[in-house]
Formats: structure tokens, sequence, C-alpha cells
């Protein structure tokens, strides 16, 4: 992460550093110092002008300790840890000389700033290691930038591919192979459905020799009908279900002080709601939208950070723009450019009354008004009333030019189906991305298609690069080692469709007040993992407790979920039950079971080996017993557990 | 003993366990100062919660006693139950804690616990402090402390889970989602979370194979599915850290399910006498369980008597007559769990710990001049009926803590509340967050540890300002 170098100390009260301010100022008082909440405003607040970033007047900058021990073009040492009358910083400050004193334009600091500072360097002037008050966050301009594309290399000439492919080339790396047909079918439907491929479509789709047919299934995964519409929207809730902090149970419930937008939600994913609408439904809402900016009504005493207007800030910059306020909601941010002042302004947006800013839990007198920080694009009305001002916040945010909302959707989206954002951490927007330009394009492919998320998709999994192999990957590669898709590991709600796929054990009805039509005469769909309340195995595997804005989930099986996978008893039941199953369909001898369980589970025939394998699970006369042991150490191959 | 070898092998594991950990990462120092670990006076923590509010004038910290009188002024009443003599001289505790009273030689009583009554007493929220070391919400999810000492230090035994959470049922309980969100590895991921065993006798259950699965069947499924997973084409990837870490986690599984560490869950195994001096009830069972896991190398085992709104340590009303049975349930297991440690030589490096979200009153809510709402139905003038009798209201300004072995003073008493209402702690409170630090040095922790969370740095005690009572170290 390019970031850490600026990295901040943050808290509300970081250890302090304990030091005589009696050795610096003669006065016999003791007091304590605080590098990052008192030393770095005020170096902030004075010289940055002149000697923070970018410049460096006299030669003389404060990016790093270093820099600033050197001082400038004069060779006086500009700090000198331990004595602040040695130190060009304490001697300019305090010069009566107009020539000399700093800053040379504005008023000398005050005598209690001086004295700090003083007693700062008396003490050590010391510095949290690897500080720099140089930026190294991406600052973009607001709209998306027009991408010219490089010339198609072999003849790959969608955008995507264009884009990547003359990274590729300039590093001097071959392009990936595709993935085998079974590998992509399993890949495309488990990342767009949430679902394993039948084994007829995979063996159909492996049959079929037209050039098109990549794109043809991409189009029928996303495709229009209601049993389509309904296998995307049903995957797809646990993406929004995390990022818009959706349950059916937990925290806040239990007085009324959280409301759920299940029913909104799922009609919207089914409907593909334009995603500029989806937003200006969700911050300026109806009466089944408004759960999120409502957040959590927590009871007691809350501290400021997460009143509920604070935690609209919050969870509005976070799961739209990409942008992290939690730092801001105590104090300027130390990790970015937000300040407390915009956390509150965009709060108070949403707030019925006035607000008053909170710093480190301590009113400033300062009051918020209401505004959003790209006032390039228009502001809201302070004056409004908050519905009014909320609708106007909507129409901002969902403007074609306010980049960062179609930049973030767009590597959200990345993220889940490659593997790893093209800015990563996902939630760190403002870190450089690997590519600027593909970020661009499908940022830009989102907002040029009517906001249509599944284009998106569609742009995407139509790419060589989605649909490449993809090979061991190692811990300690980068995302741009890589420009294919990294292995993934399915989602707890994934690995129970899966499961209930297989075994036939899904639950009859869904715990979420959702519309889920069937067309006459059929069987209604399966009730998918999405829909029903987190068991405790579900947590176990990854689901989480949304009391927060979720956007990742664990990426590797750990200890005490492999001892659930290996003996929790709703599970074994289950697996009990598929294995009956899978034997009165597909017994009694041994070949058939383990054909067909490698079809369903892995997209594939077993190989020679693995068939002898599966005929000692299963034993000559295969018992409901022993299929479901075949089943579960299918189930158990990092084959299964993992999209490749 | 644990012999060299075995030694090595579990740091080999620790080692591997540790570069397989995932973010957040630690930080080597914090505003400009180097965090250095405190060297450990304890391997393992105990903490046996009363969960509900341990009113401290009825339990650890007796007043002035005033027996029921219809028609008394409550205000005349401060502890229901008389004073007893403990094995220390000149300290009292009260009556039906004779048991605790007898090893108290063997611990020290920290008698100025404080909270902050945070604008309304909930159970939840003050147990998510105590647990966390953090008022909720926060904008990120929090470890529980046990979760930080398993992140820090990794298991004792690389085969034993690390952080084990015995006696709180997380289903089918009232606020069971509040309670879930403290009782998790939180940003640490569920590596570090707590192995739940709500039932004590059914803990073997949890490292058995499913019912209705011989164990030959289950070695055999799990031979067979390497069998599978060598014949698998997928080979290829043998060096990618998914798959990897995946095998690791199935292997580590597998190898407590079949390892003789897996015994240490069933305490059907322990001689009957034992079962016996031990068993009042789940939470007695519990601390058998918790002894026994220790012994084989679990790092942090809390045993609670469980929260459940209304019942056990939550007494709203019948305060005494509860009390009276929640003594019967906790005495005898904590002394013959105190006993049992040291008579195997583990109580020196096991710090147990007895500690309640708050403490009780009989009219105070709270603290003085607090602004939390009184939730109790009992009258605060005159006792009219038994079942006004008894700590009825939450309880912020003093409670008891007790501290036995891993490294705390024997036979000692730190801070005093009052003698008379307001019970507040007078001399040398401590917050949850000193006493957290207190924990985290006792096991070689130090307060300041901090990782990355989502660029920001978050302390295992709150801002890392926790300052370990060092006075109650030996």
């Amino acid at each position: 992460m390019t970031v850490a170098s600026a990295s901040r100390p943050w808290s509300c009260s970081p250890v302090a550093v304990a030091i005589l301010m009696a050795a610096a100022t003669g006065a016999a008082a003791a007091a304590e110092i605080d590098f990052a909440h008192e030393v770095v405003p005020l170096l902030e607040k004075h010289c940055g002008e002149c000697h923070i970033g970018d410049a460096r007047q006299g030669g003389f900058s404060m990016n790093t300790a270093e820099d600033l021990q050197a001082g400038g073009d004069s060779g006086l040492a500009g700090l000198v840890p331990g004595k602040a009358d040695e130190s060009e910083l304490i001697r300019r400050i305090t010069s009566t000389d107009p020539d000399e004193r700093m800053p040379s334009d504005g008023e000398p600091l005050p005598a209690a700033e001086i004295e700090l500072l003083a007693a700062w360097v008396a003490a050590g002037g010391s510095w949290e290691p690897g500080f720099s008050f140089e930026s190294t966050l991406w600052e973009p301009p607001l709209a998306l930038q027009p991408v010219t594309l490089p010339e198609p290399i072999n003849g790959r000439d969608h955008p995507i591919d264009r884009v990547i492919d003359a990274v590729a080339r300039a590093q001097g790396r071959e392009l990936l192979p595709a993935a085998s047909d079974r590998q992509f079918i399993r890949r495309v439907s488990l990342d767009l459905t949430g679902l394993l491929p039948s084994p007829e479509d995979v063996e159909a789709y492996a049959a079929d020799t037209s050039p098109g047919k990549r794109t043809a299934l991409v189009e029928r995964l996303l495709g229009d009908d209601p049993d389509a519409r309904l296998r995307y929207a049903e995957h797809w809730l646990t993406f929004w279900n995390d990022l818009l902090r959706n349950d059916y149970t937990g925290t806040g419930f239990i007085t009324g002080g959280r409301k759920q937008i299940t029913s909104w939600l799922h009609q919207a994913l089914v409907d593909n709601t334009p995603y500029d609408a989806f937003v200006r439904e969700l911050v300026a809402p109806s009466e089944a939208s408004r759960g999120f900016i409502d957040g959590i009504v927590w009871r007691g005493t809350v501290n400021s950070s997460q009143t509920v207007p604070i935690q609209f800030a919050q969870n509005v910059g976070q799961t739209f723009l990409g942008i992290n306020l939690k730092c801001a909601s105590c104090h300027d941010s130390f990790v970015d450019r937000w300040t407390l002042q915009q956390t509150y302004d965009l709060a108070a947006v949403m707030a019925a009354e006035p607000l008053e800013l909170h710093r480190c839990e301590k009113p400033t007198g300062v009051m918020a008004s209401p505004g959003w920080m790209f006032s390039d694009l228009g502001q809201v009305d302070p004056a409004a009333p908050p519905e009014e001002r909320l609708a106007q916040l909507a129409a901002l945010i969902t403007h074609r030019d306010n980049g960062w909302l179609s930049r973030n959707l767009a590597n959200r989206i990345w993220a889940r189906l490659m593997g790893r954002g093209i800015v990563h951490p996902v939630d760190a927007l403002r870190t450089q991305p690997w590519s600027e330009d593909l970020l661009e394009l499908l940022a830009a492919d989102l907002v040029e298609h009517e906001w249509d998320i599944k284009h998106l998709l569609h742009t995407i999994c139509t790419s060589e690069a989605y649909a490449a192999v993809t090979p061991a990957f190692e811990r300690s590669a980068s995302s741009s080692d890589r420009f294919g898709p990294l292995p993934r590991r399915l989602t707890a709600e994934q690995f129970f469709d899966c499961l209930w796929q297989l075994t036939g054990t899904a639950p009859e009805t869904p715990d979420g007040e959702v519309k889920r039509p069937a067309a006459e005469g059929d069987e209604p769909a399966m009730v998918r993992a999405a829909l029903v309340k987190c068991t405790p195995l579900m947590a176990a595997l990854g689901r989480p407790n949304r009391d927060q804005v979720v956007t990742s989930r664990p990426t590797e099986l750990t200890t005490l979920e492999a001892i659930e996978l290996a003996n929790e008893q709703s599970l074994a039941d289950q697996l009990a039950l598929g294995g009956e199953k899978i034997l009165a369909e597909h017994g009694p001898s041994p070949e058939p079971i383990a054909e067909w369980l490698f079809a369903a589970a892995l997209s594939r025939p077993p190989t020679p080996e693995e068939l002898t394998a599966c005929r000692d699970l299963l034993s000559q006369q295969p018992t409901s017993q022993t299929v479901a042991d075949c089943l579960w150490a299918v189930m158990m191959l990092p084959e299964f557990q993992l999209i490749r | 003993m644990r012999s060299r070898r075995d030694l090595l092998k579990s740091l080999a594991a620790a080692t591997t366990a540790t570069l397989a950990l995932p973010e957040p990462r630690a930080r080597a120092s914090t505003a400009g100062q180097p965090i250095e670990h405190p060297k450990p006076t304890a391997d393992a923590i105990i903490l046996l919660w009363m969960a509900g509010g341990m009113a401290a004038p009825d339990n650890l910290d007796p007043k002035r006693y005033q027996p029921f009188e219809k028609g008394l002024a409550v205000a005349d009443v401060i502890s229901t139950f008389p004073a007893i003599p403990t094995a220390v001289d000149g300290v009292e505790i009260c009556q039906g804690l004779e048991e605790i009273a007898s090893v108290l030689d063997r611990g020290t009583l920290l008698r100025s616990h404080v909270q902050p009554d945070l604008g309304s007493i909930l159970h939840s929220r003050h147990q998510y402090h105590w647990h966390t070391g953090y008022v909720p919400p926060q904008t990120v999810a929090c470890p529980h402390i046990g979760a930080w000492m398993s992140r820090v230090l990794g298991p004792r035994n690389p085969v034993m889970p690390a952080f084990i959470n015995i006696g709180q049922r997380l289903e089918g309980i009232g606020e069971n989602e509040e309670i879930k969100a403290f009782t998790t590895g939180g940003f640490f991921g569920s590596e570090c979370g707590p192995m739940n065993l709500p039932y004590p006798d059914q803990a073997a259950a949890a490292v058995r194979p499913p019912k209705g699965m011989q164990p030959d069947r289950f070695a055999s499924r799990y031979d067979r599915f390497k069998q599978l997973l060598k014949a698998s084409p997928h080979g290829e990837y043998t060096s990618d850290f998914h798959q990897e870490s995946m095998l690791r986690s199935l292997d580590n599984a597998h190898r407590l399910l079949s390892a003789k560490e897996r015994e240490a869950f069933d305490i059907s195994r322990e001689p009957q006498e034992v079962r016996e001096q031990y068993d009042t009830g789940r939470f007695g069972r519990g601390c058998l369980l918790a002894r026994r896991l220790v012994e084989q190398g679990a790092r942090f085992v809390e045993v609670t008597t469980e929260y459940v709104p209304f019942l056990h340590w939550d007494t709203h009303e019948r305060g005494h007559e509860t009390v009276a049975r929640m003594h019967a349930e906790i005495d005898r297991p904590i002394a013959t769990l105190i006993r049992d440690l040291e008579a195997r030589g583990l109580l020196d490096r096991t710090l147990v710990v007895i500690a309640s979200e708050f403490s009780r009153d009989m009219i105070t809510e709270g603290q003085p001049g607090s602004t939390a709402t009184d939730q109790a139905k009992s009258p605060k003038d005159f006792l009219q009926e038994p079942s006004h009798y008894g700590q009825h209201r939450h309880f912020t300004g003093g409670s008891t803590v007790a501290l036995f072995g891993g490294g705390v003073k024997r036979g000692f008493v730190y801070g005093k509340t009052a003698d008379e209402r307001p019970c507040m702690a007078i001399e040398n409170p401590v917050s949850v967050t000193d006493l957290h630090a207190t924990l985290f040095t006792a096991m070689g922790i130090s307060p300041r540890t901090v990782y990355d969370i989502e660029s920001r740095p978050f302390y295992a005690t709150e801002d890392g300002e926790g300052k370990a009572v060092e006075a109650i170290f030996a």
C-alpha cells in the first residue's frame, strides 16, 4: 500500500511523550506533548504552505524528520533534538527581526504554541517513525478521464485486454492463456449467480464449438428471464447486504433502532435498477430503503463518532465513494485529506438538528454546515430542510462527473471477480491504482451504459483477462504481478448454496421478506443462503455480523472453521441426507456416483486416479454413508472451495 | 515437562501460524516509542465471568449487614449477607462464600474496580466494554481480549485452540446478537476468535466426530480425502497460499480431533469425586473443563455463569434469594479450581480472574449524579416484602475483582470502597482499561500493543493508555 509512508499516528489521545516544559521555557510546569495531535497540526498550519509537501522554500522542507533536522539553504540545522536554542525552527519563530521571523507573512505564532514547539524540540523532537507530511495519495480529477486504448496485441481487442495487455507487454510479461471451458463455466456461474453449473450445462458448453460461446454464456447468466434475474439477485444480495450493512437479525433490532432494507434491495437487484437511481434511493430514501441511512440507533451514551448522522457520513463515504471518514470523525484525518469539518458537514445533511463539531469527544463550538466535499459539482443548500438536502446530496453523488462513485463500484466489482482491487485495499480508493486507465475504463463503462451494473459485469466477464488461467498465487505477490483472476474462496453463502444444490437440503422458506415469483407450474427456486438468517456454521465460515459496513470476507480457512467442517452436526446431517439422495439418483454402483459428484461439484470428470480414490471412499456397494463421506471429501478439496 | 523437541515443534508451528495470519499487521512502535513487551508472569488466563452484575456488598466486599424486616428503610441496608472471616487476617467476604474465603490467601482482592455508566446501564454494552476494552459502538469490529491474547501470543500448544469460551449460549437467549458482537475475534478474524462451548458436559462432542459417525469411519474419511487430494490434477497449486492454508487448517483440525489433547474436552474422564467436587451446575462443570483445557495448553479460557437477561446475577428482583443461589453455584467450584491448579503446580503460571461488568446497589443506579434510567421495580424507601430485599440496581462506582495465581500477590487487598452508601471506590480506582492493562501485562503483552486496522492504529488497551496495577504483582 503506497500510503504507508504517509501513515500518521492515530488515536484520540495517543501515548503521549512526557517531557518537562521547564527544560524549554523555564516554567516549572510538567506537561505532555503529543506529536500527532499537537505538533503536526501546528507545523501544518503555520509552516505548511512553504515547507510541506512539494513546497520547499529556501530549500527547507519539513516532510520528514530528516528533512526538518537538515534545515535549508542556510546550512543551519532546522532541528537539533533536545536543543531548542540551536534549532533554526525555534530561532526563526521566536525572532524579533521581521526579515527572519517565520511565518514570513502573517502574524507570529501565539506564545503558547511557540512554547509547545520549543518544549517538543527540547524533549528530543520525537517523530512518529515513518511519518511523512508528503502525501502519496492518488488525486485524480473528479470527473472520469478519457482513456486512449492501446493497440490490441495478438488480436485481443476487448478494451480491458487492450489496456492490460499493454501493461503486461511493457513489463515484459507473457499474456496469460485462457482457462479451460469447464473451469470457465464454473468460475463465471459462481461469480454471477453464486451457483454451480449443472453437469448438463457444463457438457453442453464444453461441446459447443461456436466462437461466441463465452459471451453467450455470460449473457445467459445475466439474462432477463425471471429465473436468471432471481439467481443473479440472490447471489449479489450477499455483496450488497455486506456493503449496506443489511441483515435479518443483529444488534439494534431489539429496540427497533435498526431497519431492514431487504425487500427493497432484493427487488432493486431483480430489476437491475441503474446504479445512480439505486444510490439515490438509498441516500434520499423511501420508507423501504431508509434502513441504510438511519444506521443503528445504539442505546445509552454513544461516542460522537457513532451518532446516527456520523454513521451516515462514514457509511456514505465508505460504501459509495470509497473514502474513509472514520478517522475524520474524531479529528482531521491523518491518513487522508478529509477534515473533521467535512465529515460533520456531510453528517449534517441528514441531521434534523444543528450539529456541533466534536473533536475527540470534546465540543468545539463550531457548527457544521450541511454540505459535501466535492463542491465543484455543486453544493447542498444548507437552509433547505433535511429531506430536501438529502435529495440534493443524492443528485450530487450520482452526478455523472462524480468519478468517485463509478470508480468505487467498478473497483469493488473488479475485486470481487478478480480477487484483488485495481486499487487495493478496496476501501482506500485514494491509493494509486495499478492501472489508472483500467479503472477509468471500467468506471466509464458503468456510467456510459446508464449505470447498468450487469453491463459492467458483462464487460469484465467477456474479457480475456477474466477468462485467463489462475496459476498458483503467492501471498507476497502484488496485484500488478498478476493480470488474471486470483483464486477466491467461496463465501459462506456460496458454500451453503453449493451444498444445497448438491444435497437438496435448502431451507423451505426465506427469512428475508422478499418477493420470489415463480412461473406457473414451476417449482419455486431454491431458497438461497443470502435469504436466511446467519447460522453458527455460516458465521464460522465468515458470514459477518453486519454492525458495520463490511467490504471483504476472510480469504483463508481457519482451524476453528475446519473443525466445524469436520464435525458440525447440522452439516453432517445435511451430508447424510445428500448421501441418501445421491445414492438413490445415481447408484447403486460407485462409478456413476463419483462421476456425477465430480461433474456437479467440480464441473469436470474425475481422472482415473481420482476414480480409484472415490471407489475406495464409496466401496463396491456404496451406502448412503459412504456417499456422504465421498461428498464431504470432494467438498473439502481446495478445488471445490476456491473459485479458480 | 515438555521436551526440547516438542518446544521446537511448537515454535515452528507458531511461526507458520504467525506468517499465515492475515491483516491487520502489528506495529513495532507507537508515538516514536518502541513497544516493549513485559516479562510474563502468567502463561494462561481463566476468566470466571459473573455475567449480569455481581453485587460487591453481597459478595466480595461486605458492608454493614442488615437482615430483612418488613418496613425497614432501604437506606439502612447495604449488605444483605453477613461478613465471614477468610484465610487472610482481617479480610472478610460474604457469608455463602466460605470456600472462596478459605483460598483467599492464594490471591488478591482488587476492591476498587470502576466502570463508566454509559448513560444507560445495559448489560450487553457493559459486557462489550469489559470484554473488548472499547465502549460500543465502534467503527470496526473490536476483538475480545481473549482474541488479543490469541493473536499476540498464539497458542501455547499448537494442537489446542488458544481462546475458548465456556458456558455462554449464543442462540435462543435474550440479547444474543449483542453478546455475539463481543464474543468474536473482531478484526483479527475467526482464527483468533473463540471456540464456543456452551455446555461443558457436551464439550467433548465439539472435538469428536459428528453423531452417528464412528471414530474409525471419521479417520478413514480423512485418510481417503487425502488420497483423493493426492490424485487431484490440482497438485500444481501446492504453492498457492490459499490452498496451502486451507489444507493446513484441515490438518490442524483433524490433528486436534484425533490427538490425545482432545480428551481435555471430556470432563467425564475425571474421577467421580473430582467431578462431584466441581459440579454445582453448568458453571461448576465449566470450571473443571477450564482446568483440563489449560492443563493441555489453552491460552485464554472464559467460564461464564452465563448472561441471560433477568437471570443469574442479573437480579432485578428477589435479589437476596438469587444471590444466595449464585453463591451455592460458584463457591465450591471456584475454590476447587484454585486448589486443583495449585496441587497440579499450575497456579503459579495461570491467572484466575473473577470479574463482572459492574456491581449492584439497593438504591443507586449507575453512580450518584447519573442520568441512567432506573430499571428496577423495587421500592427505594421501605421494604415491604422479601422480594424487595436485594441489590436490584446497577452500580458502576465500585466493584471487586479477585485475582489468583499468575504472579499476583497472595493474601493481598488493593483499593477500597466507602463503607457507607454510595459505596464508591475511594482508594486507587481501577478502570476497565487499567484492569485490562494488568491482565495483558501479566501475560507479557504491552498495553500499548498496536495493530493497524483501516489505516489507523488500534491498541490492546484504549488509545494505548492502560496502566497495569503494578502493586498487585508479587
